[in-house]
């Protein structure tokens, strides 16, 4: 048989974390690998791989995720500690006062796909004026008071406000463990692959593992974390830093307990500007995660304790610190042959706005739904997936920089050194540029393989203090009258959706105890 | 609000009730909670529908009286005018002690709570006692014939709870609930769609297996089913019952 045409009918992924899993589960999932004439999924893991374990922040996305998966809200909700995210607050961003803060929520601005209410927004008279988001979203309201995005009538997956979730992810990788075993159909080996048997072509036939042979198959996943055993160490495929635009180097993160069982669970990432970097606080039902992301070559170790200690408190002392690097950036391609790569071994980026699980769901999905079918179309694949990844990293990077650019802090020079124009990469600049004069808009972001949407954009720009310039074009303001309603709408919603929904808290306690209904 | 409180033969032993007054919990409710027993009774004017409760998320079995919180179309001119008063209104100003929690563990020693907030109860003194209304307690101690009865329907409610379990389950089971959207528009042009309201899903009903049906029917649970799929036609009734309120 020619080569060329032999079909797709073993996945072999490699390696057993979240982004293993979830592609290894999405690949089962749609290719009916729990049936005779599906695809053969198979994963392999190793039994000595260090769990980094902290707290995770989801997108939404991850319910479509779950859905796809055939996983029941409830089950997830109790088994991975999760809870609810409905956004992030990003304090002492801007001038690092104790009144600095903004939200970036999940809930479109009021109105956004009728009229653009940012230009509005920005010239309103100063007097009856509040921050972006808390005029023009009514989430920001949910989360200063700790409120959850549905109740227990809402159907699972359902929601009142749009949301994520912060889950704990050890638990998070048995539960998909157990699931895709159990109902999925993917085969689990426990075995460390040692090397790779390649054909002429150059494409991977089979790994070899210590104790159970060879395993083969037609397309292989590399889920192998920092090492990137298939595509960095076997491919030898480059890695591409993005240090000079993101400086954050190192992760000092600790796990929380909460003071009693009835603490508030905050329904949102709370992220805090420090000097050499800022700290991620995320509820879980039983403890928070806590973390400072630093710039090593901007604070001492020490420094970054001494900072991580004062935001903690006492009990900081009684908790164990771990350590992790930091290597921003990601592989020139993701795809060589018959190897594509998600996860960690893909590349890695600070956690600001949570993109990492978010880019492994993205790849599973594309990799599951473009899945080539025999070898002589894998290449068309591959291309075609490069280019996508390639384009959603780069903008990750840019909208991860915007945090950045558009701060006033100068207390350490890792805050200066952000602003400098040699470090901001040309597509941010020339957005940046177009801004002057208007909010983003959808015509912005006109890829199918956007990431950020303009919405999220603007709630960062004008969070952070961001003027557009509407003088010029003074005809575009001439329907205040909707702007009002729109402003008045939200004020309503903020309302009803305070008086209508239970704590974050007080919403998993129920789940625990009567679970959603699916309808 | 209700201030429940143990049954006591000698804290209570001067309480009288007014059991005519206990229509009057109906007066604000566009719901009221149901039992599989009543089915009958209520379809012959209310639309019947499931619910969630409100804390639990849970589905209920309900009778539908206004389309506006707080609206009950039944009540006009300071009293009940329909044909039949559910239960959970008749047994008025009893309740079951811990009625959520331990009542399935606990083999029938439940207690009789009072809502001695309730309307329907008043305190006389031995002086003007000339009432005709019933005590809960004889002079002796006994529990009054009034009384009995009252806990009469507390018993039934029980059991129609487990009922109502049991037909929630097989729905479930069978994937037949579906949402009911409807959208109304009233004789003033004013629009409502009705929302967080459950019925059968009469396709998949009808799409059963014979066994499936036959375990329906075991389970004497096709006739409520029926009979909430017939209730539905007194939407128009209760429509035009808000017409005219609107007209007037």
């Amino acid at each position: 048989m020619n080569p060329q045409n032999k079909a797709t009918k073993t996945v072999v992924v490699v390696g057993g974390g979240i982004a293993g899993w979830l592609t290894a589960g999405r690949l089962a999932a749609h290719h009916q690998s729990n049936t005779e004439s599906g695809l053969k999924v198979v994963l392999v893991e190793s039994a000595n791989i260090p769990v980094v374990g902290v707290g995770e922040g989801t997108w939404p996305t991850m319910r479509s995720t779950l859905m796809a998966l055939g996983i029941n809200e409830t089950d997830f909700i109790c088994a991975c500690d999760a809870s609810f995210k409905q956004g992030a607050k990003f304090a002492k961003w801007v001038d690092g006062s104790e009144h600095d803060f903004y939200y970036h929520p999940l809930v479109l601005p009021q109105g956004f796909t009728q009229g653009d209410l940012a230009a509005y927004w920005l010239n309103k008279s100063g007097d009856n004026r509040n921050s972006f988001s808390q005029e023009v979203c009514f989430q920001e309201a949910l989360c200063e008071q700790g409120l959850a995005p549905k109740t227990i009538r809402t159907p699972e997956f359902g929601s009142i406000a749009n949301y994520a979730y912060h889950l704990d992810s050890e638990k998070f990788t048995v539960f998909l463990q157990k699931h895709c075993t159990e109902k999925l159909g993917v085969d689990h080996v426990i075995d460390d692959v040692i090397a790779v048997n390649t054909l002429d072509n150059n494409d991977i036939s089979s790994v070899i593992t210590k104790n159970n042979g060879d395993i083969s198959g037609e397309l292989f996943v590399d889920c192998t974390g920092f090492s990137s055993l298939l595509l960095g160490q076997h491919y030898q495929v480059p890695f591409k830093s993005c240090a000079d635009v993101l400086f954050i180097d190192t992760a000092l993160a600790v796990q929380v307990p909460y003071d009693n069982e009835e603490s508030p669970i905050a329904s949102h990432t709370i992220s805090t500007g420090q000097e050499a970097g800022w700290i991620w606080d995320i509820g879980l039902q039983h403890r928070r995660g806590v973390g400072y992301v630093y710039s090593s070559k901007h604070s001492s170790e020490q420094q970054a304790r001494a900072i991580l200690a004062d935001y903690i408190g006492e009990q900081f002392n009684s908790l164990t610190v771990k350590k992790i690097p930091i290597v921003s950036g990601h592989r020139e391609k993701f795809w060589q042959n018959n190897c594509v790569a998600v996860g960690l071994s893909a590349g890695f980026l600070e956690p600001l706005e949570a993109s990492a699980l978010v880019l492994i769901e993205l790849s599973a999905q594309m990799i599951s739904e473009q899945l080539p079918v025999t070898r002589d179309v894998m290449d068309i694949a591959a291309k075609r997936f490069n280019e996508a990844f390639l384009y959603r990293w780069h903008k990750t990077i840019d909208f991860l920089k915007l945090h950045y650019i558009l701060s006033k802090r100068s207390d350490n020079t890792f805050w200066t050194d952000h602003r400098d124009p040699q470090t901001i990469p040309d597509s941010l600049q020339e957005l940046m540029k177009l801004w002057k004069y208007r909010s983003p808009a959808d015509y912005d972001f006109t890829s199918n393989n956007e990431v950020f949407p303009a919405a999220s954009y603007q709630y960062v720009l004008y969070g952070m203090g961001f003027k557009s310039d509407y003088s010029h074009s003074p005809h575009l303001l001439n329907d205040w009258n909707y702007a009002d309603q729109q402003f008045t709408k939200n004020k309503r919603m903020i309302e009803q959706a305070s008086a209508s929904l239970p704590t974050n808290r007080e919403l998993l306690n129920k789940i625990h105890q009567y679970g959603f209904s699916t309808i | 609000m209700t201030n429940l409180v143990a049954v006591d033969n000698k804290a209570h032993k001067n309480l009288r009730i007014n059991p005519a007054k206990a229509e009057l919990h109906a007066e604000k409710l566009n719901l009221i909670p149901i039992v599989i027993a009543e089915f009958t009774n209520l379809a012959v004017q209310h639309p019947i529908v499931i619910t969630k409760h409100s804390e639990k998320g849970e589905f209920v079995c309900s009778a539908l009286f206004g389309f506006a919180a707080e609206e009950n179309l039944f009540w006009q001119k300071g009293q009940w005018q329909g044909l039949y008063l559910p239960l959970e209104i008749q047994r008025q100003p009893f309740f079951i002690g811990d009625a959520d929690d331990d009542m399935s563990k606990n083999s029938g020693d439940y207690v009789v709570c009072i809502d001695v907030d309730s309307p329907t109860v008043s305190e006389y003194t031995s002086v003007n006692s000339a009432s005709d209304l019933p005590t809960l307690f004889t002079e002796t101690g006994e529990e009054s014939p009034y009384f009995q009865q009252a806990k009469q329907f507390l018993a039934q409610l029980l059991q129609g709870k487990i009922d109502n379990e049991k037909l929630i389950a097989a729905l479930k089971k069978f994937d037949l609930i579906q949402a009911l959207s409807v959208e109304i528009t009233f004789i003033n042009e004013q629009s409502t769609r009705l929302n967080g309201l459950y019925t059968i899903n009469q396709e998949k009903l009808a799409a059963l297996s014979n066994v499936n049906i036959a375990e329906l029917h075991q389970q004497n649970l096709l006739q409520p089913i029926y009979t909430m799929i017939t209730s539905l036609g007194q939407l128009y009734p209760l429509i035009e019952r808000k017409n005219d309120r609107l007209g007037k």
